[in-house]
């Protein structure tokens, strides 16, 4: 599944991020925390498509539909 | 002179730092981006150490124009040797997001033989949460000082000092064996960040879990949404509505003074001078300072609050569909303030295209240069009525519609502009850092607001002030002020007159509008000076009163209006444009196209206008 697909409240483990997203952006996210194994929860989703909000640790990051859909993870029971 | 770097990443609160050390005002702000520019100032308590403020970074590699200008400027002056001590500053209730660019720091100075240490700021923050960082432990496992400090309340400043004074002293650089041990083998050192904040760092989640309540208010579907466009509208009516009070008390005051100075000087040319140039022209403009300082006031409380990230998040879906990201939203709003600054804030977009697009839609923008002009309008043409106590009122309505009117234009632009280009639909991704949610530095705001309304009135009230006594000299000479008609400006203005003619504008105002190209907010002044020499030996009247009794129809009124919206009619933007986009073809063919566009859409207001209002 991708990270735009991990429903609220819910947390995952990152296992890829895809190719089709720009190596720049690939490079920020991974900056950011999201590398393959880091845990990942969905703690908001607006609706009407906007930005979904993801935390890492103790931060919090809106990440819009293309980059989120590029984060490839495994949810977590 | 020993030279000390502030870096970090984003909203680690160096500039508030940079301020508590300096005693500088910076501007500071609660989102991701704010210092676009590096800014340097000495020490208060040590006038030999000088302090630089780069822009945030979250690692040495460059994705924003801002990033590349700090990174270039830091690994710049450490090669070159002219770096005494780097000061990392990472955010202690995101440790894991600062340690990171600060391992990648520390590799540096390593390299370069320089000393660092680490300030953990926010401190207070973990304080209040009960929540705890481990210094002594992470000091001691990067071999370098960690000073935990709050640069909001100056608590840890102390420990600051001293430990820079040793640092500085000693020259001793960080202890580390190699770059490899440090970051357990990762180039970029994230991994070994996380695994730090993990061990060192506050344990829990509670501060992610108090955002995520009031995240989930102000970014809900629908209440979302409509809590915007209340702050919105809130925002637009404070400006027009909350500063009028203060406005009345300056205009009376201006006059209570006019009637008093003007008789101490020789009647003839002085009188005439004092009274219609710098009680007419000058005083017409002051008018407008409290208006000014409530905007920065507002445009700052949501800055420092948090909730410009929301703001951005909420418009990025509708800002996609005008070609923008709702990363345009900041350098826009900011633009609401001032376009200079707004075209800076610009840099944080990383794709090329949206950054070009913002270029655009920023000069659109109702900035407070503008605000003059509307009130002066509005105040000619609108009834002051209003209601709930004077919260909200007619003239504040007008005053929003004035302001969505450029906005709207500005979204137009960009659609049009973005759907010609083949390349618009790509390049878009959306990644933007959430701030925890603040309560407003009251001191460093009003500070801000008071020092923005100072440089309003100095700037360009040297710009107007030079401007009003050529038109004043203009309109005097050479019948002595006799006969406005008859003066050197009233030939000028006759030969000028049939371009404004189609909009219904007489030679009076088509003066002000030449003048106006200079900065906006001069037409005023030029306004004053004008009335002011025709109303000869009047008593002092607001300016807003003589331009309602001039006879100017309301089609002429609204087009001027729409004229003021869209016009690039600023010197400065025009300059900071071509500095930006690194020549002057966007700003020259920006000048003619809003030029023309503005002229069309006054001339068709005042046709249409004219016809439904008979």
């Amino acid at each position: 599944m991708t990270l735009w697909q991990l429903p609220a409240g819910s947390s995952a483990t990152i296992a890829a991020l895809d190719e089709k997203l720009d190596s720049r952006y690939r490079q920020r996210i991974r900056e950011l925390g999201f590398s393959v194994g880091a845990t990942v929860r969905c703690i908001l989703q607006p609706g009407l498509g906007a930005p979904r909000q993801y935390a890492i640790n103790n931060s919090v990051y809106s990440l819009d539909r293309q980059v989120a859909d590029a984060i490839v993870c495994k949810a977590q029971p | 002179m020993k030279q000390v770097a502030l870096i970090g990443s984003p909203n680690s609160g160096k500039s508030l730092l940079f301020n508590r050390i300096t005693g500088l005002n910076q501007k500071v702000a609660n989102f991701p981006g704010i210092t676009v520019d590096m800014a340097s100032g000495h020490s208060q308590s040590h006038a030999d150490w000088r302090f630089i403020d780069f822009p945030g970074v979250y690692s040495l590699t460059a994705l924003s124009g801002e990033e590349q200008a700090a990174i270039a400027g830091f690994t710049t002056l450490l090669e070159r040797g002219e770096l005494d001590l780097v000061v990392a500053i990472v955010d202690a209730t995101r440790l894991d997001k600062g340690l990171g660019f600060a391992l990648q720091a520390l590799s540096l100075c390593q390299r370069h033989n320089v000393p660092m240490l680490i300030a953990a700021n926010m401190i207070d923050v973990l304080e209040r949460h009960n929540l705890t960082l481990d210094c002594d432990g992470l000091g001691g496992a990067l071999a370098v000082p960690v000073i935990p400090l709050s640069a909001r309340s100056g608590s840890g400043l102390d420990l600051l000092n001293s430990a820079v004074e040793k640092l500085l002293e000693t020259g001793q650089p960080p202890a580390q064996a190699s770059v490899a041990d440090l970051i357990g083998g990762d180039e970029q050192g994230h991994w070994r960040a996380q695994q730090l904040a993990e061990q060192y760092g506050p344990k829990g989640d509670l501060l992610v879990v108090s955002q995520t309540r009031i995240d989930s208010w102000f970014l809900h579907s629908w209440f979302g949404g409509a809590l915007f466009f209340a702050i919105m509208y809130l925002f637009f009516q404070s400006i027009f509505t909350w500063a009028a009070p203060a406005m009345d008390a300056v205009e009376s005051a201006i006059g209570w003074l006019a009637e008093r100075v003007t008789p101490l000087f020789p009647e003839g040319l002085a009188q005439d001078f004092v009274h219609d140039a710098l009680f007419g022209g000058i005083g017409a403009f002051l008018v407008f300072v409290p208006q000014i300082f409530v905007l920065t006031v507002v445009v700052g409380i949501l800055e420092d609050s948090g909730y410009l990230a929301r703001a951005a998040v909420i418009c990025h879906r509708p800002l996609r569909f005008f070609g923008l990201t709702g990363k345009s939203f900041i350098p826009m709003l900011s633009g609401v303030a001032c376009a200079i600054p707004g075209i800076y804030a610009a840099r944080t977009i990383e794709s090329p295209l949206r950054r070009r697009l913002t270029y655009m839609a920023i000069p659109l923008m109702p900035c407070s240069a503008r605000l003059p002009v509307y009130a002066l309008l509005i105040a000619a043409f609108i009834p002051a009525q209003s209601a709930l106590g004077g919260l909200f009122g007619w003239q504040g309505l007008a005053m929003f519609g004035i302001y969505l009117f450029g906005i709207v234009t500005a979204l137009m632009v960009t659609a049009l502009v973005s759907r010609s280009d083949s390349q618009a639909n790509q390049d878009l991704p959306f990644v933007l850092e959430m701030p925890p949610y603040r309560l407003p530095s009251w001191r460093p705001l009003l500070r801000g607001a008071w020092e923005r309304s100072a440089l309003f009135v100095t700037k360009a009230g040297q710009i107007i002030f030079i401007v009003t006594v050529i038109i004043w000299l203009l309109g005097y000479f050479p019948n002595y002020g006799s006969s406005l008609a008859d003066s050197w400006l009233g030939q000028i203005g006759r030969f000028i007159e049939p371009v404004f003619a189609p909009i219904g504008l007489d030679w009076q105002y088509g003066v002000a509008l030449i003048t106006s190209f200079l900065a906006r907010e001069v037409f005023v002044g030029t306004l004053g000076a004008l009335y002011g020499i025709a109303a000869q030996g009047d008593e002092f009247v607001g300016l807003a009163d003589r331009v309602a009794a001039s006879g100017l129809s309301l089609g002429s009124g609204v087009a001027l209006l729409i004229l003021f919206a869209i016009a690039l009619q600023c010197v400065s933007t025009l300059a900071v444009l071509r500095r930006e986009s690194g020549s002057w073809n966007l700003p020259i063919k920006l000048f003619i196209a809003y030029g023309l566009l503005a002229y069309a859409l006054a001339w068709l207001a005042f046709q249409m206008t004219t016809l439904f209002s008979g």
